[in-house]
Order: structure tokens, then sequence, then C-alpha cells
């Protein structure tokens, strides 16, 4: 019988287009065969992990969950509520691309129990989300959050992206002016990353990307603007209205242990990390077999130390100030990088900044 | 057996790529001292990287019989010559132990510096000179022109003089019949007192240094007692004998006139040195031959390992390259911002690039190279001299009456074109002008003294790629010259880094501090302070850049849980760190100092 509460992770690997930013394990696959074969392989696997723990979170990311559709979630959410003893305030969130949802998706994953969802917003800029190779347009994005809140849905996180090629920081205000006023409870803000593998990579010697100045001058305006609303700065490239965080998530930041279901997805469990293996057919064919749990070694001391380190200060939390050297610490806390709050040390919002190299200093 | 009249010994000189290795391997395989096969590489230049530099460091020698037109059997010495500037010393010794040389000259190119530097060196040493036209066979040969050129230009006849193509194969054997026509034979007499020339050594795990010379007077056998009569370490000989390509060859006796090596379990390569005569300790010569230096090394530099913690195998490394290099010397030394290296002195550029080039590649070692310095002399106040070979040793301004740098005469030779721009490039680097002479309607050799810092600072990369790659250059050390020269340090935030500090004449003094300054800015990586860069002279700074902080870095969505991108970047880190600097609050990588400490290409 364990006793620690889990996570659940569904990774949902269809796209109706691959973004040109994106290098997550995704395929063009949508046909309602595969679809439904797919969901039969989560159902079997997760009847196979089904050990009565707890579970506080469940997440579907992708891809697209929302391309899946609604009725297949729900499908797998009644075998996780047989095998497992799903919380009764666990958080349950589903990715949505605003083109694939509408009024009768969110109304069967209201009635399947799922309570947050987090909308691909991207940008506001339709030239923008063209650009990215993004389906949907602003106003998809407008209509997907009035179906949720309608389907009473009410935990709503948009995710955004900034230093986009091209893009400054007045037109990443415009987003962001925009993303408020569809009062998300909460906002994910990532920085566009340039990945091997994908069309962006491609292009990259034609592709101009803001510059390290440009982009400090873009995180700016987006600390200082979600400050002025209200939101909390939680996390790295997070931000909550009145405690709405990102459980699941939070689990991820403070080595909480969860599972992944489906191809490419990952697990912590047992001190071991270990993944799925990303392909859709391997999965399909032995949804238990396919990963990788027989080479995963126990994590070391060491090991476990750098995750605490690496993962404990993308929080407001922070990690044990004992675990890192102390004079360090005085060093990094005197540039006003880091900041201690009893025996406890976390970054400040300068040091989120440059929160690698301030990680580099503080270990070995 | 011995007969004196039938030895000739002999060295091939050349400019740089002008066929000397090519022609050395031919004349071997013509006369089946090895087989085609076995010549797959070039024997003479056995090194590695001799091979792809083309060029021979180290003197090697062989013995090789030849039977000629006139029914005779020959023994021909070859006696092979470092071909740079650097070895100037031990290829004057290799010629003195040869009584003629054959000068190659490339019907593509003419006569060049080192033929000219070459061809003299070989006239002052009384040798015969046979001169060859090489590689007849290419498109845009001109033999008539390069044997013209002999003539006018060295001032020796070769209207008669072989065309060849070493490469082809094409009249090997009339290089080697007039080898036996033209060069004399030795002189010298087996009856005097013993006295042989060093002409090269090399260290070998179980002989001890084997010890290559020509025996002048006299003859050397097994057991006996000689005497080196400069350094004056006296040995038993356990081995003599001759050189073959492949092995050496014992014998029991070396002639007057012979070429060969000896044993005598020598442990140290330094009580050989080249240059110096070997007599029997109970019945010595009255005199040693002439011509015997001490060699100093001209250019210093410090060499660090870009990980601190392979200081251990880079001593190590450094043991074994001397063994075989008594040229190469080097004492441990400590910089505040590199740690625990060594002080290399080394005989010129060249030098001091193989030396590195071996450390890396044949011990697989990284390394830090401090900028390269010459050796000043300082008179004090108080009226003592010190020589200077490390920037880290400079006296105080206010206790230095006189500085004095060391001074080269200078060659080069260019294409006529180029004299205005290689003109102003001396003038640019104090040159002195001496004298210009027209060798030809287009070329032209313009003589120059100039100080020996100013060479090693990259001057033959400038000096080609001003003259896209067609000057050459040789040069000679003369002396000192006083010299208004300042030290100039470089300090990051704040924080004087040893390692970059380097003596410079004041009037460059500002130009070459702007440069480096701005060179750190560009290499240093932005640290998460703003840090500034400053270049100074006695105290004062003249060169200030800024580092600016860092501002931002990547930040990674961790997807799903998926952490492994973050820890392979925390892997990544870790990596640098071993290769990272600290000194201070700043840390520099190994990779900067390198790219800062490597010449420019661009004045």
């Amino acid at each position: 019988m364990q006793t620690q509460a889990i996570s659940l992770y569904y990774h949902i690997p269809f796209c109706a287009r691959k973004c040109r930013y994106c290098a997550f394990y995704s395929l063009a696959r949508t046909d309602e065969g595969t679809f439904d074969a797919y969901r039969d392989a989560l159902c079997a696997h997760t009847r196979a992990e089904a050990d009565g723990r707890a579970v506080e979170s469940v997440y579907f990311g992708g891809g697209t969950p929302s391309l899946f559709g609604a009725v297949r979630i729900r499908d797998v959410l009644n075998d996780v509520r047989n095998g497992f003893s799903l919380l009764p305030d666990a958080e349950i969130t589903v990715e949505v691309n605003p083109a694939t949802a509408d009024g009768q998706f969110f109304r069967t994953l209201a009635d399947a129990g799922v309570n947050r969802v987090s909308v691909g917003m991207q940008s506001s800029d339709d030239g923008e989300l063209a650009f990215l190779g993004r389906t949907h347009t602003f106003a998809d994005t407008v209509r997907c959050v009035s179906d949720a809140r309608d389907a009473g849905i009410d935990d709503v996180s948009l995710d955004l992206l900034f230093a986009l090629p091209g893009q400054d920081v007045e037109r990443f205000r415009k987003s962001l002016t925009d993303a408020f006023s569809l009062a998300p409870t909460h906002l994910s803000v990532y920085s566009l990353q340039l990945e091997e593998g994908t069309v962006f990579y491609k292009q990259r010697q034609t592709l101009s990307f803001p510059s390290e100045d440009e982009e400090e001058a873009q995180y700016d305006l987006l600390c200082a603007m979600t400050a002025e609303r209200g939101y909390e700065h939680y996390e790295i490239s997070s931000f909550a209205k009145d405690r709405h965080f990102s459980r699941h998530n939070l689990r991820y930041w403070l080595r909480g242990e969860y599972l992944g279901f489906g191809p490419a997805a990952h697990s912590f469990r047992d001190r071991r990390r270990f993944s799925n293996t990303p392909d859709l057919d391997a999965y399909l064919a032995d949804p238990t077999g396919a990963n990788d749990y027989a080479e995963a070694e126990r994590i070391s001391e060491t090991e476990e130390l750098e995750e605490t380190v690496l993962l404990g200060l993308r929080t407001t939390l922070g990690i044990p100030a004992r675990i890192v050297p102390a004079d360090r610490v005085d060093r990094l806390e005197s540039f006003g990088l880091l900041r201690r709050q009893g025996d406890r040390v976390a970054l400040t919002e300068r040091g989120w900044r440059v929160s690698n190299a301030v990680i580099g200093q503080l270990l070995p | 057996m011995y007969d004196i009249k039938k030895i000739r010994n002999f060295s091939i000189i050349a400019h740089i790529d002008h066929g000397k290795s090519t022609l050395a391997d031919r004349l071997l395989e013509y006369t089946g001292a090895v087989e085609k096969r076995q010549v797959e590489e070039q024997l003479l230049d056995n090194m590695e990287l001799e091979r792809e530099r083309g060029i021979t460091i180290k003197a090697r020698a062989v013995r090789f019989p030849y039977t000629a037109d006139d029914g005779e059997t020959y023994e021909l010495n070859l006696i092979d010559t470092p071909g740079h500037v650097d070895f100037g010393y031990e290829v004057s010794r290799s010629l003195t132990a040869c009584e003629g040389a054959v000068l190659i000259v490339d019907a593509t190119q003419g006569v060049q510096a080192q033929t000219l530097a070459n061809a003299y060196l070989a006239v002052d040493n009384d040798l015969e000179i046979l001169p060859v036209i090489n590689k007849i066979d290419l498109p845009s040969a001109d033999a008539e022109t390069a044997k013209r050129e002999i003539e006018d230009i060295i001032g020796i006849p070769a209207s008669d003089a072989p065309c060849i193509s070493a490469k082809m194969g094409i009249n090997i054997r009339e290089v080697l019949e007039r080898i036996v026509r033209d060069i004399p034979c030795p002189k010298g007499s087996p009856e005097k007192p013993l006295r042989a020339l060093i002409f090269d050594s090399y260290y070998d795990a179980y002989k001890g240094v084997v010890v290559y010379l020509r025996v002048m007077d006299g003859c050397l056998k097994v057991g006996d007692r000689v005497k080196m009569m400069h350094t004056g370490a006296a040995f038993d000989v356990v081995e003599v004998g001759t050189l073959s390509a492949f092995s050496l060859d014992k014998r029991d006796c070396l002639y007057a006139g012979e070429v060969g090596y000896f044993t005598a379990a020598i442990k140290n390569i330094g009580d050989t040195k080249v240059g110096d005569t070997v007599t029997l300790r109970d019945e010595p010569a009255d005199e040693p031959l002439p011509g015997f230096k001490k060699v100093q090394p001209m250019v210093f530099s410090g060499v660090y390992p870009a990980d601190g913690a392979r200081y251990g195998d880079l001593k190590e490394a450094l043991e074994k390259l001397q063994l075989n290099d008594a040229s190469l010397v080097f004492e441990p030394e400590t910089s505040a911002a590199l740690g625990f290296g060594f002080r290399c002195g080394f005989l010129g550029l060249l030098h001091m690039e193989i030396i590195d080039e071996r450390l890396e590649r044949e011990f697989n070692l990284d390394l830090i190279t401090t900028a390269p310095s010459v050796v000043y002399e300082i008179v004090l106040t108080d009226g003592t001299t010190v020589r200077v070979d490390n920037p880290a040793d400079y006296p105080d301004p206010a206790r230095i009456s006189e500085a004095r740098e060391p001074i080269v005469k200078a060659s080069v030779i260019t294409p006529t074109e180029f004299v205005g721009p290689v003109m102003q490039f001396c003038l640019d680097r104090r040159g002195t002008y001496l004298d210009m002479k027209y060798l030809d309607p287009t070329r032209a050799e313009l003589l120059y003294e100039l100080p020996l810092n100013e060479i090693v600072y990259d001057f033959f990369d400038t000096l080609k790629s001003k003259t896209r790659g067609y000057a050459s250059l040789d040069y000679e050390p003369i002396g000192y010259r006083k010299s208004d020269l300042v030290k100039l340090d470089i300090l990051l935030n704040g924080e004087l880094i040893d390692a970059l500090s380097f003596i410079v004449h004041a009037d460059h003094a500002y130009a070459r501090a702007r440069k480096l300054v701005e060179k750190l800015r560009d290499n240093i990586p932005r640290q998460l302070f703003e840090l500034p860069v400053q270049a100074a002279v006695g105290g004062k700074v003249i060169a200030r850049e800024t580092v600016r902080a860092m501002r931002k870095d990547v930040l990674a969505k961790c997807y799903g849980g998926d952490i492994t991108r973050k820890k392979k970047l925390l892997e990544k880190q870790k990596e640098g760190k071993k290769r990272m600097r600290t000194f201070g609050s700043v840390q520099i990588p190994s990779e900067a100092f390198m790219a800062v400490l490597k010449p420019d290409d661009d004045d």
C-alpha cells in the first residue's frame, strides 16, 4: 500500500499540424481509429499501474488533447478513478488548442471532473500566431475561454510565448494586455527556444531573434504587468491569481512522484527517472513495457542535491539554505540575485532572469 | 675497406617546400638503401609533425653506398639539416660536418630567403655547392631563370646544374654522379688525436643518449674513454657505428672522415651539446673544433594546462620532449590567473609552436600559452644588469636606469610590387632600413634591423598576408640595443591578471592595450555583474572596456516533468567548470585566454 500521493501525466501525441517551434513528440495522425486504439492503450496502461494510491493531480498534455476529444479523456479518467484514489480536491487539467475546442467539448470535460484548462493562446497577434504555425486566431482563444467558463470550468490558465523573432516589447505588451482581458487565473509564459528538429531550427539563419537585452526587457515587462494586476510570480515562468497555482507543475518542482502515460512521457518514482519510448506504435503494442525503467538507476545523493537546487530554485519556496555553500549565497545575495527567507533561500526576480548561471555558482 | 677518398659527406639545403626531403628519399631509393615501399613517408622527416609542416625539425643522417659510372663504390653520408631559421646554429654545425651541399632551387619559385641564408652558411663553411633545379615537371617550371638567379644572386655557376624532378624521379642519377665528382673527399688523418664534431643526438631508453658525429681526425673505438671538450663530460664508449635508413649498424671503429654514432650510457642529453668536440680523455687534441656556441633560448612563454588538474601530465610531457631536445628549457612557474605551469624557453617562434603542438598532439594536452617574450637586459639604478624573460619579473620602472632589447638583422625577399607595403610594415615594427637589392626585375631583398620582440609578435603571418603569401623571411640576432620599454598590465575587476602582462615599446603601448582590452571584452563571457577590463602601464590605466553583466539566460520549458534537458545543461556547466579559471569573483574559461593570447591577423 503506497502512502505518498502521486500525480499522473497523460501525453496525447497528436496534432493537426506541427507548430514551427515545437520539438515535442507528436504526430499528424487524426483518424478516429488511431484515437480509439490510443485511448484503449492509455486505459490498459492505467489499469496496469493502478494500485489504489492517492492521486493529487492529473494532467492531459500534448500534442493536442482537445483534438483527441473529451469523451476519450473521460474514458481514461474513469479508469483512473477505478484504479487509484483520486483525491476529492485533485487538480485535473487538460491542455486546449483554441482551434479544436467547442462548448460541447468543455461540457463533457466538466462532467468528467476536469476542473482546470490550460489554453495555448501563445499570442494575441494573428500574424505572430500564423508565423508560429498555430492553427488558431486570437478570436478562437476568446471564444474558447468563454466556452470553458460557460461549462463551469473557472480555472483557466493561458500559455504565452515571448522573445519571438521580430517581436518587440510593445507587441508583447499588447499580447499581455489581451491575455489579462480574459481574466485568467494563471499564466505560463516562456521565451521561445530554438530547438533542433523544428522548422524554425532549419530556418534559423533567416530568423532574427531578440537580443539578450530585448528579451530581458520583455521579461521585465511581464514581471511588472503581472504584479500590477495582482498575479503572484510563484515560479520562474508561472503567475497565479488568488493562489491558483498549478499544483501539478509544482509537484515537478518539488520532486513529488509522478507517472507518465503515452509515448515520450516521463515518470519519477522510487527515486528513478524514466521515460516511455517515443514511438506510438510500440506504445500501442505494449503500453506497459515501452519504457526504459529497467535501465533507470536510482538517483544518487549528489544528483538528488542537484535536482533539489535546480528545480527548487524555480519556485518562490526556494531550497533549504544549508544545502548550498553559505559564502556563495552571501555573494549572490549581495548582487541581488538571491534572498534568504528564514532557513531557506530563493532566487529574486532578477535572479530568475539568470537562473542557470546562479545555479551553476551554487553547485559544486 | 676504409678509404677516405671514397667518402662523400654532404647536406641538402633548400628553402622550405623546395623538395629537400623528397630528393633525399629518391637518393636512398635509387641506391637501394631503402625499398620504394619503405619510402611511403619521407624517411628523414620521421616525426608526424614534420611531415605535416613539410619541414625537417631535427637533423638526421644516413649512410648509403653508391656505385658510380667510374665503377667505384662510394660511401655517401647524407646529413639532413633543420630547415628553419630558429635552428640556424644546428644547421651550421651539420654543414661543418660536410664537404659539400646540394642546393635545391624550385624551378617555379627561384631563389628564396632561406635559399640565400643556407647558401651563405654553406659558403661560410667552405662547402662545395652543387646547385640542383627541382620540380621541372611542373607546367610553370622555368629552369633557366632559376639557374640565372643562382648565378646572379648567390654568385655560383649553375649553367650545368642538374634539372630534376624529385617527385617523379627524373635525373636522380645525375645528382649522384655530381656528388661523387664535384664534392671533395674529407680531409683529416686517422693518425692524429681524435677530434669528432657532434651534430645531433637523441635519447634512447635502452642505450642512453645516441650521439651523431663526424670524425674529423683520429678514430673512435668501442671502449675508448672520451671527453667532451666544452662541457668536460667524460664517458666510456659502449658502442660505435654507422647510420643506415632504419637502423644503427655497429662497427668496431669510426675513422677520420666518417659519419656515425656512439653511445656511452649517457643519461643527460645536455652533456652532448651540438657543436662540441669529442676527443680522447687520455690523448686529447690540442684544441677543439671551432664554432661551438652554447645555444640560448630566444623566446619564452608560460605554458599552462587548460585543465589545471593536468599539471603533472604537462611536467612529464615536457621532460620527455627535453630528453631529445636539449634546446628546450623549462622551469615551474605559478600564475595567480592560470595556476601551476611552466616557463619555457625556445630557440624561436617555430620551435615554440612545434613544442606546443607536440604537447597537444602527442600528449593529448590542452594548453594555454602566454604571449611569447624575448629576453630583455635591464640595467638597474645600482649598476647591476638583470636579464628578464618574464614580464612578471620586470623591475619597477623607478629602479631601471636603462632597458635594452634584442635586435635581429632580417632579410625579407618579396615581389617588387609589395616593396612599399613591406617597407611600411617594417617601419611600423620599428625597423631600421639597411639596404635593398633587386634580385631580378620582379623580386627584391630588403634588409632591416628589427627588434626581436616585433618579430615574435605575429610578424611573419602579417608579412605573408601583406604580400599575398609571397614574402620569405630570414633573420639572425645581432645584439642588444637601448629601448624605451614599458610593462603593460591587464586588470579584470581591478585585479591584475599576471598571465596577460607583456613588455612593449612605449610607442606601441596604447595601440596594443586598446586591442587587448577589446579582445578581452569580446571573449570573456558575461558574468553576473559588470566587469571592468583595464590595461595599465605603471599603475596608470590607458585603456578600458566593460564586459556587461549577464541579462537573461535560457528559460526552457520543463514540460511534462521532463527534466533531462535541465540536467544536461548542468552537466555541461560542470564540464565547463573544469576549464574555468577563478580569481576573486571572476570566472574565465580557458578558451577566452586562448582566444586572447592567439596572435592577430589584422594589423
